[in-house]
């Protein structure tokens, strides 16, 4: 695949996920102010609405720009819809690597970015039009989906989920390239985590938070590995595969 | 006209409706755009469709959950605003803590005093902080988005250097390195879940590989994520 073809997706994939993101925010902040406009419900004690939106935007906005920072890297262009539609941790991130894992595809290629493309537009299409099926059977479906059992295993959607995804992570891949020693990378950001959690430094909802610092961690760990030969790129093909089962077959009947 | 007409009044569901459908525009032409690309770069149509239906089916079961953070939040925000916000960037915690807070700076001390005044300002000023209150991380998106991911990219496809394959994989390593000891050190109940989920995860790769049935591995998260939320019910019952 030529050099062109791939800037020229990239290039139409980023120009296309910057302006319709544009336009979403756009809309996103017009709506409240037609519906006040129409019903003559603007917020006239703006000390009130101040004091109400400080904590959020303090919460918030710090959290909003490190996940930026630390998924961006991983989703690809996919990027602009994941942050529009939400739920990047419990569903656009699982998605983006599942399918990379069964495409056996790799992150920040053109492959992987264009699969990581289609999963997060078929699960974003799919959640709008699963919450719509909610509003439409919103009588009968509320007993049961608000029933206790579900709600409880509702709550523990994310470690439910963690099991398949870090599998995927730390264990050998499929894709064409595989890194040797890389769980030695994160030796030093795990231990700092726990040490954190233990501290009472960190606790949950810290997640995104502890990652924009852990990154450039696991970055320094793993250029020092690498420079050092522990942590080292193999060729994970299938023809790369036989000759290295070849060898020590060889290396056997010696 | 009061908070709960406002909160249920057909222009707010037209402006959502009108919401949405652009939203699932944008994504259908980033899907079809994407698809064909695929096909471009050699992938075979099958593949990326098989992509595709295990990216839904795993998507049907957290999007389940959603419904129910939106049925939780509909008592608080009427209908058509929820199924916009959790939709769209938002999530039913932040929703619900915009909610409170909005409430307790505009002088009630719960939500439901806040429900009984029916004072429609309160629906504008919630409305207002629930969208401006999520945007933070737009303004890195929009300016460096395409700085990070094709600086990635290009250090990536150096063939002179493997550091950029080792640098890459060191964003998803750190998710790990992260979110595992949140999971190992928080509630018991977590911790049990996470482990059978790895377990359970273990065994399905194990046995696609056992019975060479290929179309299992492309449905292991989805069945992980199933059998390990059931699992988080037996672990309530045993450990709580």
């Amino acid at each position: 695949m030529s050099k062109n073809s791939n800037k020229s997706f990239n290039d139409w994939a980023h120009s296309f996920g910057r302006i319709g993101t544009v336009i979403a925010l756009a809309y996103m902040i017009i709506m409240p102010v037609i519906v006040c406009t129409v019903f003559d419900c603007f917020p006239t004690d703006f000390a009130s609405v101040l004091k109400g939106s400080i904590g959020i935007f303090a919460l918030f906005v710090p959290v909003g720009i490190a996940e930026a920072i630390s998924y961006t890297p991983i989703l690809g262009s996919s990027c602009y819809l994941t942050f529009i539609t939400g739920n990047i941790m419990n569903l656009k991130l699982p998605c983006v690597m599942n399918a990379q894992k069964i495409a056996k595809v790799e992150a920040n290629t053109p492959e992987g970015d264009a699969i990581s493309l289609v999963a997060v537009a078929a699960s974003s299409i799919l959640t709008i039009i699963v919450i719509s099926l909610g509003l439409v059977f919103l009588v009968p479906l509320r007993p049961v989906l608000e029933n206790p059992t579900v709600k409880l295993a509702s709550g523990y959607m994310l470690p439910s989920m963690f099991g398949a995804l870090f599998l995927g992570i730390l264990t050998k891949g499929s894709s064409k390239t595989e890194i040797e020693n890389k769980l030695f990378s994160i030796v030093v950001p795990f231990i700092l985590v726990c040490i954190g959690i233990f501290a009472g430094v960190l606790s949950a909802g810290m997640e995104g938070i502890s990652l924009l610092f852990m990154i450039p961690v696991t970055i320094l760990c793993a250029r020092v590995l690498w420079k050092k030969g522990i942590v080292r790129v193999v060729d994970n093909s299938p023809e790369a595969q036989a000759a290295k089962a070849a060898a020590k077959a060889a290396e056997k009947a010696e | 006209m009061g908070y709960k007409e406002i909160a249920g009044s057909p222009l707010l569901y037209i402006l959502v409706a009108v919401g949405l459908l652009y939203i699932i525009g944008f994504a259908a032409l980033f899907l079809k755009k994407s698809f064909n690309r695929c096909v471009e770069l050699g992938m075979e149509k099958a593949a990326v469709i098989n992509v595709i239906k295990s990216s839904v089916v795993y998507s049907i079961v957290p999007s389940i959950a959603i419904v129910i953070g939106f049925f939780s939040l509909t008592t608080v925000l009427g209908i058509p605003w929820p199924w916009w916000r959790l939709s769209v960037i938002g999530s039913v915690s932040y929703e619900l803590m915009a909610a409170d807070m909005a409430a307790k700076g505009m002088g009630y001390v719960t939500t439901a005093e806040m429900l009984a005044a029916n004072d429609p300002k309160v629906f504008g000023a919630m409305m207002i902080i629930m969208s401006l209150g999520m945007l933070g991380g737009f303004f890195v998106l929009i300016p460096f988005g395409k700085k990070i991911t094709s600086g990635l990219m290009k250090a990536r496809s150096n063939t002179n250097s493997t550091w950029g394959i080792v640098m890459n994989n060191a964003f998803m390593l750190t998710l790990a390195a992260v979110f595992i000891p949140f999971m190992l050190l928080g509630d018991p109940v977590q911790m049990a879940t996470f482990l059978t989920s790895v377990l359970i995860a273990l065994g399905i790769s194990f046995l696609a590989k056992k019975l060479k049935a290929a179309w299992l591995s492309n449905f292991i998260m989805a069945i992980t994520l199933i059998l390990g939320m059931a699992s988080s019910i037996v672990w309530t019952s045993i450990l709580k």
